[in-house]
């Protein structure tokens, strides 16, 4: 190709046609057949050229340009690199979602992505192994359509953002499942499912294990503060250098007693399932009750006050609800100087029950609080040991308040005080007066109380 | 066939009227499958609350009878369907039909698992029964997928799988009779054990049933009556 554009080319062709016809136009005297001839003869090429393009254009093998010269030369080149870019950007987009494809196929997890009718549009290796789908046949299913279960059926229907669901893997029920969908695109989901059976077996083997090392150290332990208590009352130890270190050995017995008494709780907590049917608990009776047990731990015990803002009622385990209040107020009285005070307070409000335990206390900086529940999370390691807490009184309330679908809030300024508020939904709530409180519940009272009461004395 | 076969129709209506009574049937079956898996599960470890929970709820799978029942009757009547469709119509209400028997024996056999778990007695015969009662749960699974799938293979595996139920129960029919020989005081919850791996094969046979309609519907073919041998021998 000359280094000329083609239209210029083009042009010059034009001219020495016409040239030509009129020069033999000229010498013949028909000038007007010549010309016509030449221009037909020039159209009929370029028609002929015209159906070559559109064969060329479609024959995805041909690469070499048929003409190289003028207009049409231009035409072809650009075409070529045209669709030359095209091919490079197509393989350049088919490398990277092979390798998407591959990298997403090598997830351990289960990835399903739904339309906005629940259909399946595609999912990867691990789906069709934890899922039980068929790479061909299931695209374009709905998704309900295979996962038949009612509890994930359910799950896939009202899909809160970030719930999770837990089943049995389909046609695997010895396998366990956690689900979550994620909404994504328009009106697009996309399904995660991942195998936590190992998951599960080990926190078994950890939940037996502590239940197991508890239940085992009870023994020894009860014969240690036997034998100490003996050689207390024993004359021969009447001795002033021994009684020291005996008196601190009762202590830290009584002290590992209890750590033991509220593992064993907590595991016993874990793995009971809830009942399903509750007493309904007198709210206002119980926090009194508690109020005054409180009252009588210690000499110089801050006032504790107790409002009952309302006469709505509890459904619920009076023991486990007592426990995890007491739980409270005892942390409220240990943390609070003599001249301070602790208000226990059960009101109604938006239709949710809150029963709160207000101290005036030192308070906890706020870092401390999103760990406060776990197990032996100690703020001031010393200070609280000293005070005798066995660092899972606010775990075992934790627990309590899951069972009763209720969730723990805490509230907290170093320096002005804390406030913890138990949070009970409208469901658990009695509002009108209850036929007959249970009967059996106020001698069970009482000995849960003095359990309870005398729990957090020791040490 | 797959399922854009339900697309062909001009009437979006009307596809989605299929797709939904189709989508109805499999959430019964969802259903009908977890009643059978809390009642095996009632029966092998011996605990009366999830029994209890599968006889109270059976009332969910008979109003998915009624429901499915009621949403053909509407096609049939107002859409008049032919060929696949009507197939389609007919096969959904004899399935919806096997299934809500299905929830009926799996029903009985938490009733079994109640009166079990009162009594107090040895559990020798209860791993065969959950042996017996897993193979039928994987088979349900199986062709409620083949359903799903339209798999015509699938179909022909879940009735071809009913030979080793046959044979499983009877194992446990002369198992039981051993014991109620060796011991007459057994008898009573021997019979209780009889009666629950009763209606666990009866289940696997209406898992047969079930393959039968999907490849009736698919293939247009009624395959009752005959033997497996000569279904595979068309369809395999």
């Amino acid at each position: 190709m000359s280094g000329r554009p083609g239209w210029i080319q083009e042009a010059w062709r034009v001219a020495l046609i016409i040239a030509i016809a009129l020069a033999i136009g000229l010498a013949l005297d028909q000038v007007e057949w010549c010309l016509l001839l030449a221009l037909l003869a020039y159209t009929i090429r370029n028609v002929y050229n015209l159906h070559r393009l559109a064969d060329w254009v479609v024959d995805t093998e041909a690469t070499d340009a048929p003409i190289h010269f003028g207009l049409w030369g231009d035409i072809y080149s650009r075409i070529a690199r045209v669709s030359r870019r095209q091919a490079q950007r197509e393989r350049r987009l088919t490398t990277l979602l092979t390798e998407y494809k591959s990298s997403t196929s090598a997830l351990p997890d289960a990835a399903v992505a739904l339309d906005n009718e629940g259909r399946i549009r595609w999912f990867n290796e691990s789906a069709s192994r934890l899922l039980r789908l068929q790479t061909a046949k299931d695209i374009g299913q709905p998704l309900l359509n295979l996962l038949r279960a009612p509890d994930f059926v359910e799950f896939l229907k009202t899909s809160k953002p970030g719930a999770s669901l837990q089943m049995p893997a389909p046609g695997d029920s010895t396998r366990q499942l956690e689900i979550r969908i994620t909404a994504y695109g328009e009106d697009q989901r996309l399904l995660l499912a991942q195998d936590i059976t190992e998951r599960l077996q080990q926190e078994r083997m950890r939940k037996d294990f502590v239940a197991n090392v508890s239940h085992e150290l009870r023994t020894p332990l009860t014969v240690i503060s036997g034998f100490i208590e003996n050689l207390q009352a024993s004359p021969g130890t009447a001795e002033p250098r021994l009684r020291r270190p005996l008196e601190l050995m009762e202590q830290q017995a009584a002290r590992m007693r209890q750590i033991v008494e509220d593992l064993l709780l907590l595991a016993r907590l874990e793995s009971e399932s809830a009942p399903s049917v509750f007493e309904v608990v007198v709210v206002g009776d119980m926090l009194s009750s508690i109020a005054e047990d409180c009252a009588g731990l210690r000499e110089d015990v801050p006032a504790i006050g107790c409002e009952i803002e309302t006469d709505c009622h509890l459904r619920g385990d009076e023991k486990q609800l007592r426990s995890a209040v007491m739980n409270l107020v005892v942390n409220a009285v240990n943390h609070t100087p003599a001249d301070g005070s602790v208000t226990i307070r059960w009101k109604v409000s938006d239709g949710e029950g809150f029963l709160s335990v207000e101290d005036t206390g030192e308070g906890i900086a706020a870092e401390h609080l999103p760990r406060l529940t776990e197990r032996f999370y100690r703020v001031d390691a010393g200070r609280s040991r000293e005070r005798g807490g066995t660092g899972l009184g606010l775990a075992i309330v934790k627990h309590i308040l899951s069972r009763h679908d209720a969730s723990l809030e805490v509230d907290s300024k170093p320096g002005r005080g804390s406030t913890f508020t138990c949070v009970f939904k409208g469901a658990r709530l009695v509002c009108e007066p209850p036929e007959s409180t249970v009967t059996e519940g106020s001698t069970m009272k009482h000995s849960a109380q003095e359990k309870t009461a005398s729990r957090r004395t020791y040490g | 066939m797959d399922s854009d076969d339900f697309k062909h129709h001009y009437s979006q209506q009307f596809n989605a009227e299929l797709e939904q009574v189709r989508s109805r049937v499999l959430t019964m079956g969802g259903l009908v499958e977890k009643q059978l898996s809390m009642a095996i599960d009632a029966l092998h470890h011996g605990r009366s609350d999830p029994a209890e929970d599968v006889v109270s709820n059976d009332y969910k799978v008979n109003a998915c009878d009624v429901e499915i029942d009621e949403l053909c009757t509407n096609i049939l009547a107002l859409r008049k369907p032919n060929a696949s469709d009507l197939r389609l119509v007919l096969a959904v209400i004899k399935i919806t039909a096997d299934l809500e028997r299905i929830g009926d024996e799996a029903k009985r056999v938490a009733r079994m698992a109640i009166r079990a778990a009162s009594g107090d007695h040895g559990r020798n015969l209860y791993g065969q029964i959950a042996h017996l009662g897993s193979q039928v749960q994987g088979m349900l699974h199986r062709v409620l997928d083949a359903f799903a799938r339209l798999d015509v293979d699938g179909a022909i595996g879940v009735a071809h799988e009913d030979v080793n139920i046959d044979r499983e129960y009877e194992s446990l029919m002369r198992q039981s009779m051993t014991y109620m020989m060796e011991d007459p005081r057994s008898i009573p919850y021997v019979l209780d054990l009889i009666w629950a791996s009763r209606s666990l094969e009866r289940i696997g046979d209406r898992c047969c049933n079930i393959s039968e309609y999907i490849i009736y519907f698919v293939k247009g073919k009624d395959v009752r009556h005959t033997s497996l041998e000569q279904i595979r021998k068309e369809f395999g």
